[in-house]
């Protein structure tokens, strides 16, 4: 029987999960925690591990999020056995065998997984999401220690920026070192506002000072997927699209024709962004004009 | 307070991953090396509250010699002291990582109030190795921190979330992972790189226990084979782009 | 009388002098020895020749006659004095000769003419260049130099009037018609005196007040020349940080505060004159930038002399054993304001006008270095590149392993560690090999050097940064490791030639690799292509309907280099050629010198008013030797929607069929 833990049965990474744990084979039982249950990793870890005793799981597994990752850490912990991060296939066996994602998805890993129950978390976008119905609701289990409850959410603070949030938005519109400076941005916050999307950047960008870093997309920054990601001046270093992999499309905007980013894109144009950012927001104007009544 | 940060050497990937020929390491052989990036702000972050409340800093690898390289950069921006735990340049598991900086923080002689890490090493990417030391070390442990804040024992922090941010608060000792944009880090100065090069560093060669998560080969992932369609060259090629818009329905 | 007036006025000198030379020897070691030869030639065509202003002709002959007029006229100090104590004494032999009557008078009349022009382009012309200036300190002197020449025509007039002379008045024909103005009578003695007196007290006044002022470059100015740079101009001088008999607490980062400058640099500040021909060479300062090197250098030379007891005081203190480090304020702000600091795109321009041998490209990376390697302050656009140089090994930040790539479909040998070196080492540089503009020079060099059958090869990932750009923007430390790697990789590959086609690369190769145990013989890729052109090994056509092409000098070819007509021959090779105005070591900067390839939208603007003049000439082809200004001025075409083509040298060479079998 595998565990798994998922957010909702809504969330499109616990809805993969599910279904990477179906691909297993045996029984799936998707857990998830009371709503009104503030989030706290280690309490929420030692609940799944009563919950593997009581069932007698042999998996436990949950998506490749942040919290996905971190409460399968601490089941890990608690359980003294080894867990796989971000796994886009797992054979059971003795030992289990992994393939997992390393470098933000730049890398693959075939590994070798020696412990019971089997604890991976799965890759976003590994597999395609299947729905489920809803899941096991868990409270918090007695037996949570005094220092497992220490960690919980005391409350959430919304977030400061006005606009679309980058990790959601459907369009983001990037500029990389090629945008030049700080004032450069303006023709890519043009487009993006245009298409209603998010202002993206590159780590030299930020480093730069150019751009804030919650702007910035890539492996240590935020990781998007919109249905078109429009990259102007970004060379295509592994560590940015790792960052950007959950794109449905890419168009890279480049004056280079041999930059590593067009290897990953669907589209190119090539030439300068500050002449073809522009000109391109321009003909949107136009054809949204030559549309309207 | 004391403070200590795990750090780890990784290297500056480029454009496209090479391996070598047994497929069981990165080519490494004209690659720059650099401290994983959420552990680099960590440093920073370790600093600056040294700054503002007093006490010291020590910095922590486990790692091959040239391992040392990073120690001693880290020790360049403000660090005070450096525990080197070298490898032969064999990957060690998340388990047995903990292990090692679990004994290493057990044998130094003072206690930590505050254990700073990366949320997830660049390169093998496990995001566990700190909650494992926190649950060996019996200490409270949270993670992917954007902001940090410490007051009379007690710790403030933020975790980035979908539309905001979580707050967390707990009491010190504590072990905390961060992520980078929590602080942009210092450019160090030449007269920090050569106090660094004199600053203490302990050296020592633990055990590398059996692998319970034993990396068998690497894969560089075909991807989609893309060879990207070009739509143009220059403004010229702004008409062609707006199809493509309105065909994926975004505009 | 007059003895008590000379050692007042010479106590007043030499107390001046000793605190300033003191101050000299405070300051910073810098080798200048060596190239005897070279030096007193430059004394020769550069002060006494006035080479330098000369480069403008109207203010260069103005100063001329008032420096020769001093020349010839320093006798007369001499004979002024003695005449004042006996109206019938004078030096021997020379104050008797009628030759020299005739050219002390000539020359007073010209240094009184070269006053006269001079106050009128002061104050009727009033040219930019002396926007900052002290105009009114130049005025006082102006006049004093006015009076002592008119105080001796007139007192050469009255001495003629009372046939006071042994050589016939005829000699001196100006005093002598002067002379007419006086009588024979007792008024021309009290006159005769009167005049006498009135030139030496002015000569002695001004002799105390010329170390006090910015006249002082009368005796200063021979001294700089002297120790100006001889040969590699566009060499900047090294920092030692492992000097094992300097404590680390010692070690000099740059110049923090005036006590860290470097004696020349110190030189250099007293033997300003603030004439502005630098500021109006500036390629910043022309496009409206804040940086000007007279001020500067101005601004060194204040801040210097108001510390100056407080650091010859504390050398002394030291000097008897006791702690002194003296309390000073930082250069910058308080001396130099940031943004000229980092407005620099080094192009040598100011030094090159500079007649007194003023090195301000020193002074400007001396400010830089304090402030990037102690204070880690610097425009923080630059940060990616700072990280990315020292940890990739280019400023990209592009991976070494794909430096090659370039080449890849061109079968250029890589060479491995342990091959048989090559005739030429094809030295790409990062530019070259990781921006797609620059590539193509790259690749169209390589095409010629193998159909010339050139034994070359490349060194791909084991070439790293020649750290121009660190050692540019200050980080002298970062730029030393780079050096010492990269001499280690070229001598154990027993390199002894290299071809560079970066200008920057070039000149940091040939000129500053020496000091780390690199001698390597260097040319630049033109200059090798003109000598396979020339032997025939290269045979490009010229088109019947050739195209006009103007050619850019690049500073760091042409002005730190000397490289002007190798590249002009290869433009002459494959169309028609034509000059703009600034060119050769008159050449107009890119704008990508000085690090600013990766600072501020890259030296926005300067790009911009060298491709206007390249426009004016109405040349199809902008013709370059270097990658930054190729990206540089094809940004600037962009942006001015001109339908000029920017193309390297060795690309026009291709284009003309000279890769063709």
């Amino acid at each position: 029987m595998n565990i798994v833990w998922v957010d909702s049965a809504e969330d499109e990474l616990s809805q993969q999960a599910v279904a990477f744990a179906r691909a297993l084979g045996g029984e799936v039982m998707p857990v998830s925690f009371a709503a009104e249950e503030a989030y706290a990793p280690a309490a929420w870890a030692q609940t799944l591990v009563e919950l593997v005793a009581a069932r007698g799981a042999s998996a436990v597994l949950a998506p490749g999020s942040d919290r996905g990752n971190e409460l399968l850490a601490h089941v890990g912990a608690k359980l003294d056995q080894p867990m796989a991060a971000n796994c886009t296939r797992l054979e059971p066996g003795s030992p289990a065998r992994v393939l997992r994602v390393r470098w933000g998805g730049s890398l693959l890993e075939e590994a070798t997984i020696d412990g019971s129950p089997v604890l991976a978390t799965v890759a976003p976008h590994a597999v395609a999401a299947e729905p489920f119905s809803e899941p096991e609701i868990l409270s918090v289990a007695a037996s949570a220690s005094d220092l497992d409850r220490a960690v919980r959410v005391s409350e959430r603070v919304q977030a400061a920026g006005a606009g679309v949030s980058l990790a959601d938005a459907d369009v983001v519109v990037s500029g990389g070192r090629g945008v030049g400076s700080a004032e450069g941005f303006a023709v890519i916050e043009e487009l993006a506002e245009l298409l209603g999307g998010a202002v993206g950047c590159s780590r030299a960008v930020t480093s730069a000072g150019w751009r804030p870093h919650s702007d910035q997309v890539g492996q240590t920054g935020t990781k998007i997927s919109p249905e078109i990601y429009i990259a102007c001046g970004i060379s295509g270093a592994t560590q940015h699209m790792a960052g950007c992999k959950g794109a449905k499309r890419i168009l890279a905007i480049n004056p280079d024709a041999e930059a590593s980013i067009l290897a990953s894109a669907d589209y190119a144009v090539i030439g300068d962004l500050h002449e073809i950012v522009p000109a391109i927001s321009a003909q949107i104007r136009k054809v949204r004009g030559a549309s309207a009544p | 307070m004391n403070i200590l940060v795990c750090v780890k050497r990784v290297p500056l990937t480029g454009g496209r991953i090479v391996l070598t020929e047994d497929q069981r390491a990165i080519q490494t052989r004209h690659l720059g090396f650099t401290v994983s990036p959420h552990e680099e702000c960590a440093v920073e972050e370790a600093i600056r509250l040294v700054e503002t409340h007093g006490g010291s800093s020590t910095v922590l690898t486990l790692g091959p010699a040239e391992a040392e390289e990073q120690l001693r950069d880290m020790m360049a921006i403000g660090a005070d002291r450096a525990i080197h735990l070298t490898t032969d340049g064999l990957e060690w598991d998340p388990q047995a990582t903990a292990a090692a900086i679990v004994d290493a923080v057990r044998a130094a002689g003072e206690a930590f109030d505050l254990l700073l890490f990366g949320n997830e090493s660049a390169d093998a990417g496990n995001y566990q190795v700190a909650i494992r030391v926190a649950h060996a070390l019996g200490l409270p442990c949270v993670t992917g921190v954007k902001a940090l804040a410490i007051d009379g024992g007690r710790l403030r922090a933020e975790q980035e979330v979908a539309g905001g941010r979580d707050v967390y608060e707990l009491g010190l000792p504590a072990v905390v992972t961060v992520k980078e944009g929590i602080n942009l880090p210092r450019y160090p100065s030449v007269p920090g790189r050569m106090r660094a090069k004199r600053k203490p560093l302990e050296a020592s060669a633990p055990q590398r226990p059996p692998a319970r998560l034993e990396m068998q080969r690497l894969i560089v992932p075909e991807g989609p084979s893309k060879q990207a369609e070009i739509l143009g060259h220059g403004p010229e090629a702004a008409p062609r782009v707006v199809e493509i818009l309105q065909e994926i329905g975004v505009l | 009388m007059l003895a008590a007036c000379l050692a007042a006025s010479v106590t007043a000198f030499a107390l001046r002098v000793r605190f300033l030379v003191a101050l000299l020897r405070a300051g910073a070691p810098v080798a200048r020895a060596g190239d005897t030869a070279l030096r007193a030639r430059n004394e020769g065509t550069i002060v006494l020749g006035q080479r330098k202003l000369l480069q403008r002709i109207g203010p260069g002959l103005i100063h001329a006659f008032i420096f020769w007029g001093f020349l010839v006229l320093a006798p007369t100090i001499l004979i002024a004095m003695i005449g004042a104590v006996d109206r019938r004494d004078t030096l021997p032999w020379l104050g008797d000769q009628g030759w020299y009557a005739l050219a002390v008078d000539i020359f007073a009349v010209l240094v009184l003419v070269g006053v006269a022009c001079a106050f009128w382009i002061r104050k009727v012309q009033r040219p930019e260049r002396f926007r900052g200036s002290h105009l009114g300190e130049a005025d006082l002197i102006l006049a004093l130099i006015a009076v002592i020449a008119a105080t001796l025509l007139l007192w050469h007039a009255t001495r003629d009037a009372l046939h006071l002379n042994e050589y016939r008045a005829a000699w001196e024909p100006v005093s002598d018609a002067l002379s007419g103005l006086f009588s024979r009578g007792g008024a021309t003695r009290v006159l005769e005196r009167a005049f006498v007196w009135a030139h030496v007290v002015t000569i002695l006044g001004f002799l105390a007040y010329l170390p006090r002022s910015k006249h002082l470059h009368i005796v200063s100015a021979a001294v700089n020349v002297w120790y100006g740079r001889t040969r590699h101009r566009g060499r900047l001088e090294p920092l030692r940080f492992d000097d094992p008999s300097v404590p680390e607490e010692q070690i000099r980062f740059g110049a923090g505060t005036s006590a860290e400058l470097t004696w020349k640099e110190m030189l250099d500040t007293f033997t300003c004159t603030e004439c502005g021909r630098c500021q109006d060479a500036c390629p910043a300062y022309a496009t409206g930038k804040v940086l000007s090197p007279k001020l500067v250098i101005m601004g060194l030379r204040d801040r210097l002399l108001a510390d100056g007891p407080a650091i010859v005081a504390a050398r002394s203190d030291r000097a008897g054993g006791g702690e002194g480090a003296p309390e000073l304020e930082p250069l910058v702000p308080g001396a130099v304001p940031e943004e000229s600091v980092w407005d620099c795109v080094t192009c040598g321009a100011c030094v090159q006008a500079c007649p007194v041998s003023i090195e301000h490209v020193d002074h400007i990376v001396d400010l830089r270095r304090h402030l990037v390697m102690v204070q880690s302050s610097f425009p923080p656009e630059a940060e990616p590149m700072l990280r990315d140089i020292e940890r990739a090994s280019n400023p990209w930040g592009k991976a070494q392993s794909e430096r090659a790539d370039w080449a890849a479909d061109l079968g250029v040998r890589v060479l491995e560690a342990g091959d048989e070196p090559p005739e030429y080492l094809y030295w790409v540089g990062c530019a070259a090999s990781f921006d797609e503009r620059a590539r193509a020079a790259a690749r169209a060099t390589a095409m010629l050097l193998a159909r010339a059958g050139v034994d070359f090869a490349i060194l791909g990932p084991r070439e790293a940064c020649t750290g121009d750009p660190a050692r540019r923007i200050g980080n002298e430390y970062v730029f030393q490791a780079l050096a010492e790697q990269n001499v280690q990789t070229l001598n154990e590959a027993r390199v002894t030639k290299i071809i560079a086609s970066c200008p920057h690369c070039f000149n940091t190769l040939s000129s500053e690799y020496p000091d780390f145990g690199g001698r390597y013989e260097v040319v630049h890729h033109s200059q090798l292509l003109a000598r396979l052109v020339a032997q025939g090994r290269l045979k490009p056509r010229r088109a019947s309907d050739a195209l006009r092409i103007t050619y850019h000098d690049s500073c760091y070819l042409a002005r730190h280099n000397d490289v002007l007509e190798e590249p002009r021959e290869l433009v002459a090779a494959v169309g028609e050629p034509v000059e703009m105005a600034r060119s050769r070591r008159q050449t107009f900067c890119c704008g990508a010198g000085g690090a600013h390839m990766w600072m501020e939208e890259r030296g926005s603007q300067i790009n911009d008013n060298r491709v206007a003049e390249a426009l004016a000439t109405g040349a199809d082809t902008l013709a370059v030797a270097c990658p930054f200004c190729t990206v540089m001025l094809d940004d600037g075409v962009q942006g001015a929607g001109g339908r000029m083509r920017v193309a390297d040298v060795a690309t026009l060479l291709v284009e003309a069929g000279a890769a063709e079998p």
